[in-house]
C-alpha cells in the first residue's frame, strides 16, 4: 500500500486495486514483466514468423492452466493445429497430463473462413463462457483481422476488438492475441490501441548467427523492464535474460575490506597486501605471458581458504584446463566434485552477454562464490553473436556491475598484441571496467626474452609502482625482483639507465647480470591520489645478491 | 508407415463395439466411429484436419484390406460408398478395424498418445478408456 499527499498536506494510505501477477513459465520474464503478467489483461505477442511466439504462448498456458480455469488455445488458418501439437510437444514444458481437461485446443479457421466477425466473436465468448477458461490464446489473430479487412470497415473491426476485450477481460480470462505484425503497423492499428500489453519478439540473423531479442513495448498497471532483452529457445522453451539481471538496488552490497590473496608469492604485495574484496582486476598481457596461469593461482589460493570459485572459460576446454593445472600442482577436480568450483565452458558462437551474465550469477548464487576468473576477453567476445558484439563494451560494464555487487572478486585476462614501442592495456578499451589493471609484459633485457609484471591501476588502494620480474616455473608463477638499472622498460626494448635520462643519479646498465630472481625486497607503492609509500614484500626463496637496480 | 499396433487395434475394436449398441443398425459401425472422431477432432483441428487425416487413413486401410479402394472420402470427411463393404460378413470387420486403427495411429504418430487418448475419451464419455493405451481390453 502507498501513501499519498492529502488535500491538506496529510499523507493518507490508497487503496487501489491489487492487480494479481500471473507467471508466464518462461525463466526471466517475469523480472522482465515487472513481477509477472497482469491478470486479465489483454495482450498482444507479436513478431515474424519463426521468432518463438507459439512457443512463448504455449509456456504461458501450461505455467497458469488448471481443470478448474483451463486455458483454451483457439488456432485460426495458421500453423495446422495438428503440426502445432506435434512441434510443441517435444518442448520439456508441455505436460501431458495438463491435457486432461487444462487445456483445450479449439478450430476457429471454418467460422472465420464462413462467417463474419460477430460470428467469431460469438464462437469465442461461447467456448470462454462454457469452460471458465482463465486463459485465452488466438494464434493468430493476425489472420482473423486480414480475413475481416476484406469485407469489414475499419470502424467495425475496432467495435469487434473493443468487444472481444470487454467480454473476456469481464469474464476474468487473461488472453493473447498472436500475430505476425512488423514495427511499422504499430500506428493506427485498432489492435494495439485496445492491447493492455505488447510483447515483441525479433530474429535477426547476422553473419552466421540468429540473435533473438524480446521487448516490453506495452504494459499497462505496472513498470517493465524497458529495453531489448535476449532470449534463447532450448528444448525447455524460451528463457530470456532481463539485460538488468543482477542490478537490481537490493542486490548492492557493500563492498569489504578484505584482501584477497592471488596466490603468488610478492604480487600480493604489490597490489598493496591482495585483490581488495568486490573488486575487478583485469590481466593483460600477450599470449604465453601467464594470465591464464596467474588466474589458477587466484582460483587454488580461494579454494585454499575454503572460497567457492568459478572460472568461466571461452578458449580451453575445461578438461585440457584441469589437465594443465594439475601439472602444477593444482587440483582443480576435487573441489569441482565437491562443488566449491565450477568451470562454466561458454563458447556456442552466437551467445549473449545477458546469457553469460545469467549462467555465471545462477552459478554465483549456487555454490556461494567468491572468486571468478573470466578467461578470456578475446574469447568471450569471439563467442559472442555479431550482434551483440556491438554493445560488448556496455554490456559487459552491467556484468562486472552485477558480479561485483555480490561481492564476488573478479580476475579478467585480456589478450593484448605485443609490439615493441608502446604499451597498450588492452585492444579492448574496457579499462574502465576494472578497479585494478595489471599489466604483463615481455622485454627484450640482453638477448633474452624476459618476463614483468607491473601494477598500472588500483582504485581503492595503494599499489607498486615497480615493474617486477617474473618466471613461469613448474610451480606456476614465480616473482622476481624490481628491474632497476633500465629505461624505457613499459617499450619492451629498455636501454640503460642513465644519468641524463631525468637528471637522477644513474645506475650502471645490467649486463651480464644474473636474472634479478627472488628476495625479500622492499616495493614502492603507488597511493590511489599519486603519492608513494613503501611496504615490504615477503618471499620465501633465498635471498640472491643484486649487483644492479 | 507401419500397421497400426496391436493395442491401437484393440482400442479400435472397443470402439467399434462400443457403437455396436447405438441404435443404428443401417449404418456401419466404422462410419459411426468416424463420425464421432469427427466431431472430436475437427474441434480441435478444423474439418480439413480431420478430412486429410481420413483420407490417408484409408489410403493405409485399402492396402490392409483392397476391397476399401472403392470408398471415398467426402470433403466434409464423411465415408462414402462403404456399406458395401462393411456389410460383407468375411471382410466387414476387418475393413472396419483397419479404417479405425488407422486412424488413430495417425493420431498417435502426429500428436502422440497422451493427446489421442483424450480426444477419444471426449468422444466417448460413457466408455472405460482410462489410463494408457497398453491397458485397453479387448470387450
Amino acid at each position: 500500500m502507498s501513501i499519498k499527499a492529502g488535500d491538506q498536506g496529510q499523507v493518507r494510505p490508497r487503496n487501489r486495486v491489487k492487480i494479481r501477477q500471473l507467471p508466464t513459465g518462461v525463466p526471466g520474464l517475469d523480472e522482465i514483466l515487472g513481477g509477472g503478467l497482469p491478470e486479465y489483461s489483454f495482450n498482444i505477442i507479436a513478431g515474424a514468423p519463426g521468432c518463438g511466439k507459439t512457443t512463448l504462448a504455449h509456456q504461458i498456458m501450461f505455467a497458469n492452466a488448471t481443470p478448474e480455469r483451463p486455458a483454451i488455445y483457439f488456432t485460426v488458418l495458421g500453423e495446422p493445429a495438428i503440426k502445432m501439437l506435434r512441434y510443441q510437444q517435444q518442448y520439456s514444458f508441455f505436460d501431458d497430463a495438463r491435457l486432461n481437461g487444462a487445456i483445450r485446443f479449439i478450430n476457429l479457421s471454418q467460422v472465420v473462413l464462413d462467417n463474419d466477425l460477430g460470428a467469431v466473436l460469438d464462437t469465442i465468448i461461447k467456448e470462454v463462457e462454457s469452460s471458465n477458461a482463465s486463459i485465452v490464446i488466438v494464434d493468430s489473430f493476425r489472420t482473423v483481422v486480414r480475413k475481416a479487412q476484406g469485407s469489414s470497415s475499419e470502424v467495425e473491426l475496432q467495435g469487434f476488438i473493443q468487444r472481444l476485450a470487454l467480454h473476456l477481460t469481464s469474464w476474468q480470462a487473461t488472453t493473447f492475441l498472436i500475430g505476425e505484425y512488423v514495427e511499422g503497423e504499430l500506428r493506427d492499428n485498432p489492435v494495439f490501441t485496445v492491447a493492455d500489453g505488447l510483447i515483441w519478439l525479433y530474429q535477426s540473423i547476422e553473419r552466421n548467427s540468429i540473435v533473438r531479442k524480446m521487448q516490453i513495448m506495452k504494459l499497462r498497471g505496472q513498470e517493465s523492464v524497458s529495453g531489448l532483452h535476449t532470449f534463447r529457445i532450448t528444448d525447455n522453451g524460451l528463457q530470456t535474460f532481463p539485460r538488468t539481471f543482477g542490478l537490481a538496488p537490493e542486490a548492492r552490497r557493500v563492498r569489504g575490506t578484505r584482501r584477497l590473496s592471488t596466490g603468488v608469492v610478492g604480487l600480493d604485495a604489490m597490489l598493496g597486501g591482495g585483490i581488495p574484496e568486490g573488486d575487478s582486476l583485469i590481466l593483460a598481457g600477450p599470449s604465453g605471458a601467464g594470465k591464464s596461469l596467474i588466474g589458477s593461482h587466484f582460483i587454488a589460493e580461494g579454494l585454499r581458504k575454503g572460497e567457492p570459485a568459478i572460472l568461466a572459460m571461452f578458449e580451453e576446454l575445461p578438461a585440457e584446463y584441469v589437465q594443465r593445472a594439475a601439472t602444477l600442482g593444482f587440483d582443480f577436480q576435487t573441489p569441482q566434485k565437491e562443488g566449491k568450483l565450477s568451470l562454466i565452458y561458454l563458447r556456442p558462437l552466437d551467445l549473449s552477454v545477458d546469457e553469460t551474465v545469467y549462467e555465471i550469477i545462477n552459478m554465483v548464487k549456487k555454490i556461494g562464490c567468491k572468486r571468478l576468473v573470466i578467461d578470456s576477453l578475446v574469447g568471450f567476445e569471439l563467442a559472442l553473436a555479431p550482434g551483440f558484439r556491438t554493445d560488448f563494451r556496455e554490456s559487459l560494464y552491467r556484468m562486472i556491475a552485477a558480479l561485483t555487487r555480490m561481492g564476488v572478486t573478479i580476475i579478467t585476462t585480456v589478450e593484448v598484441v605485443e609490439d615493441f614501442t608502446s604499451m597498450n592495456l588492452s585492444n579492448f578499451t574496457v579499462s574502465f571496467l576494472a578497479d585494478d589493471i595489471i599489466r604483463l609484459r615481455y622485454v627484450s633485457i640482453n638477448g633474452q626474452l624476459r618476463k614483468m609484471l607491473l601494477v598500472v591501476k588500483m582504485r581503492r588502494s595503494p599499489h607498486s609502482i615497480d615493474m617486477c620480474e617474473y618466471e613461469i616455473t613448474s610451480k606456476g608463477v614465480v616473482m622476481g625482483t624490481p628491474l632497476r638499472g633500465y629505461q624505457a622498460l613499459t617499450s619492451g626494448i629498455p636501454g640503460p639507465w642513465s644519468p641524463q635520462s631525468d637528471g637522477a643519479p644513474g645506475l650502471l646498465p645490467p649486463h651480464n647480470s644474473p636474472r634479478a630472481l627472488p628476495s625479500a625486497t622492499s616495493t614502492k607503492l603507488r597511493t590511489p591520489k599519486g603519492g608513494t609509500s613503501k611496504v615490504r614484500t615477503s618471499n620465501a626463496r633465498a635471498p640472491v645478491k643484486r649487483r644492479n637496480g | 508407415m507401419d500397421k497400426p499396433s496391436l493395442s491401437t487395434r484393440k482400442l479400435a475394436r472397443k470402439l467399434l463395439a462400443a457403437s455396436q449398441t447405438e441404435a443404428h443398425t443401417n449404418i456401419p459401425q466404422v462410419v459411426l466411429v468416424s463420425e464421432r472422431l469427427r466431431v472430436a477432432l475437427t474441434r480441435f483441428a478444423g474439418a480439413d484436419g480431420f478430412t486429410s487425416l481420413l483420407r490417408r487413413a484409408m489410403v493405409l486401410a485399402s492396402a490392409e484390406v483392397p476391397a476399401l479402394r472403392v470408398v471415398r472420402v467426402s470433403t466434409t470427411g464423411r465415408l462414402e460408398g462403404l456399406e458395401d463393404v462393411a456389410f460383407q460378413p468375411d471382410i466387414g470387420m476387418d475393413a472396419a478395424v483397419a479404417i479405425t486403427a488407422q486412424v488413430l495411429e495417425l493420431l498417435i504418430t502426429f500428436i502422440g498418445e497422451p493427446f489421442t487418448m483424450r480426444l477419444v475419451r471426449d468422444a466417448w464419455p460413457n466408455e472405460s478408456l482410462d489410463g494408457p493405451l497398453s491397458r485397453i481390453e479387448d470387450d
